[in-house]
């Protein structure tokens, strides 16, 4: 076991990944949260968001995490990550409100030496608004991606700190920890480090954009996005790992909230962000792509028709539903029937009037019209598209992610789309 | 987008169509018979709306449950100059403040696409208006008079270009490619005719009036098929609706190039059943 004790406040899904993973790097962990029932919940290992390996973590390494709802076990932590989930509303608006409150409690409860870290995402100057005379306060950014939390909070790319003053070393038992995870250490200042998480969004944003905005130009002009998408890796400018696949619009929240915090500095400060307003325009146009098709294909031709939707988390791997693009769309679809099924998700979250819930894909086929795929979860990719071409009434497929195979599908007497290919 | 004040379709106490002689206002009210929805429709030759008379006339017409619809418009073929536009207003002013005093439940404005520019090839309502000729100014400022009224639903509907029979106006597009066709054997257009626009059956603008009649909708909305074609493209269209050989030719372009196209998305998620004509099925 790893030396120094480190706490984690705020149960919620940043926290608790960051909590376990700490644990599984060794390190004896006090997961705090101020809901009793919450973490009674997580006592009985009722863990309430679905991330690939995060259960079997947490039965690993029981021995060294200990859940807690007292404000007085926080006292044996040398580094207190302060970590809950910031909501945001409509408008990409954060809600600080509970994560200061949270603070505020860590301040009162921890040790007048602990090192304290704000992980949850911050705007530019609300951790030095919260510094406090005499306390050691850092910024931290966050890496987690939905559905990949595990892996980036064990292996992060590098880690990214906020200083009141950089030029002075990280306090030992904080960088023995951030040491354990063998990457690259940046200490800057705090503002620099809240900007920094925003300005990494900013670029996946401005790929995906890109991505979306010529992948609806090859569905006009006849070209396919996917024959182009590998010239595109192999430019050392772009990168293999560049942000380059399709999708409706910006989903998660995470990313309209650093858009909005962007505008919102740019407007206050009066520096440009016309791009960013045309980035999530082009979010919203994209996001309505299934809508639009549907419309052509089934809702101006079918009276009353079935549609079969595949998927109502916001992406695979998740049970998050925020800003999902195929809630979305069933937003939409009220006065229509709907067959949903997802792996996850219940269908009562879609909250529709005429929905019926599918025990599984195929079933959710059994006489529909179209096939609508809204979330790329991989067990999708497993289907066979004759058993769906023979379940469904109609042919329409709708696949914007690509996750059934074109050519199969059209085999199979389907007429299938998918983002980025004529339509 | 538009909000229904009416989840479910209601009929309305009783529409008034103010320019019920019109192109779009005489297919409104065939479609609000069609619906067997009550209506009465008002002509320039009742109420002269440029006229401050038309206030009192209005007051005494108008009633606090009516459905207003304001169709009443000169159009650029009437004139396309400063003293056009403040007539125009007046019009509105007049039935502005007859509104003031009988209050209506729903106010209905027609406006026009001439508010946008043409600086993106594709519109939304979502599309910030920069109206390019007065004309286009006119519906902006007469779209904001309308929203001031207070406590009335208020929906503005920007029609592009509206083509079907009986058209009144001579713009450049189906109606005169129909009627140069018929007339002369032979469609003009200007260059190539490579400019993309949307055009809407005078049909399917009456059929949404009457659903956003019955919904008591607010908001705006923008009337298009969401397909556009190129001028040459209409014109092949309409030269094949005769019997005889139409020729298609060619005059010296007096303007750019431009391209619109709509998006219309907002419809649909308002009306998801929705189905237009488009013009290479029209008939």
């Amino acid at each position: 076991m790893t030396g120094a004790v480190i706490g984690f406040a705020g149960m919620t899904h940043l926290g608790l990944v960051s909590g376990v993973c700490a644990a599984e790097k060794g390190f004896r962990v006090v997961c705090f949260d101020p809901s009793a029932s919450r973490i009674a919940a997580l006592k009985r290992r009722e863990l309430p968001v679905s991330e690939p390996r995060l259960d079997h973590l947490v039965v690993k390494n029981a021995d060294r995490l200990q859940f807690t709802a007292s404000d007085d076990d926080l006292s044996g932590c040398a580094v207190l990550y302060v970590a809950p989930d910031v909501a945001t509303d409509d408008a990409g608006q954060s809600d600080l409100g509970p994560l200061t409150a949270l603070l505020e409690r860590v301040f009162a409860a921890a040790r007048r030496d602990a090192v304290i870290v704000v992980l949850s995402q911050v705007p530019p100057g609300y951790t030095r608004g919260n510094q406090r005379d005499g306390r050691s306060l850092y910024y931290q950014v966050e890496t987690l991606i939905f559905g990949r939390a595990v892996e980036r909070a064990l292996q992060p790319e590098r880690t990214i700190v906020g200083c009141a003053d950089p030029a002075q070393p990280l306090p030992a038992a904080y960088r023995a920890f951030l040491d354990a995870h063998g990457c690259p250490v940046l200490p800057m200042r705090y503002e620099s480090a809240e900007l920094a998480k925003i300005s990494i969004n900013m670029f996946l944003v401005a790929s995906v954009s890109t991505a979306n905005t010529l992948a609806e130009l090859c569905e006009a002009i006849g070209a396919d996005w996917s024959e182009i998408v590998p010239a595109l890796r192999l430019d050392k400018r772009i990168g293999q790992h560049a942000y380059l696949s399709p999708g409706l619009g910006i989903a998660g929240g995470n990313l309209e909230r650093d858009l909005a915090t962007v505008i919102r500095f740019a407007d206050e400060r009066g520096t440009d962000a016309g791009v960013v307003r045309s980035w999530l325009a082009n979010s919203r146009h994209r996001r309505d792509w299934a809508l639009r098709l549907l419309h052509k294909h089934i809702l101006s031709k079918v009276r009353d028709p079935v549609l079969a939707i595949l998927g109502l988390a916001y992406k695979q791997d998740t049970h998050s539903t925020k800003n999902s693009p195929s809630l979305a769309l069933l937003a939409h679809l009220h006065s229509f029937r709907v067959r949903l099924y997802d792996p996850v998700v219940v269908p009562a979250e879609a909250n529709h009037p005429r929905a019926q819930g599918a025990k599984s894909e195929l079933e959710a086929c059994d006489g529909a019209d179209a096939l609508i795929v809204m979330t790329p979860w991989p067990q999708f990719s497993k289907l066979d598209p004759r058993e769906i071409a023979s379940r469904l009434r109609g042919k329409v497929v709708l696949d914007p992610y690509a996750v059934l195979n074109n050519a199969d599908c059209r085999a199979a007497g389907l007429e299938y789309h998918r983002l980025g290919a004529e339509v | 987008m538009i909000a229904h004040g009416f989840a479910e379709p209601r009929q309305p106490a009783r529409v008034v169509l103010l320019g019920s002689r019109g192109f779009v206002g005489a297919a409104i009210a065939r479609r609000l018979i069609t619906e067997s929805v009550n209506h009465i429709g008002i002509g320039s030759s009742e109420v002269d709306l440029s006229d401050a008379s038309a206030v009192a006339k209005l007051t005494g017409i108008l009633k606090p449950t009516d459905a207003v619809v304001m169709l009443s418009a000169l159009t650029p073929d009437k004139g396309r100059d400063a003293a056009t536009l403040m007539k125009n207003l007046a019009m509105m002013q007049h039935l502005c403040r007859a509104l003031e005093t009988t209050g209506c439940a729903h106010l209905v404005y027609f406006s026009s696409d001439a508010v946008y520019s043409f600086a993106s090839g594709l519109v939304s309502e979502d599309t910030a208006p920069a109206p390019q000729d007065l004309y286009g100014m006119m519906h902006l400022a007469r779209e904001t008079m309308a929203r001031s009224l207070p406590k009335t639903a208020v929906l503005i509907l920007r029609p592009t270009g509206i083509y079907g029979a009986g058209d009144t106006h001579n713009a450049y597009g189906p109606n005169r490619f129909r009627r140069t066709a018929e007339k002369e054997g032979k469609i003009q257009l200007f260059g190539a005719g490579e400019e993309t626009r949307d055009h809407i059956q005078v049909d399917d603008v009456a059929a949404i009036t009457a659903r956003c009649l019955m919904h008591r909708s607010g908001g705006t909305l923008n009337l298009a098929s969401g397909r556009s074609l190129p001028f040459h493209r209409v014109a092949e269209i309409i030269a094949k609706e005769f019997p005889r050989a139409i020729e298609i030719v060619r005059a010296p372009r007096a303007n750019p190039i431009t391209h619109r196209h709509y998006d219309v998305t907002k419809l649909m998620k308002a009306f998801p059943d929705i189905r237009l004509t488009m013009l290479d099925e029209a008939r």
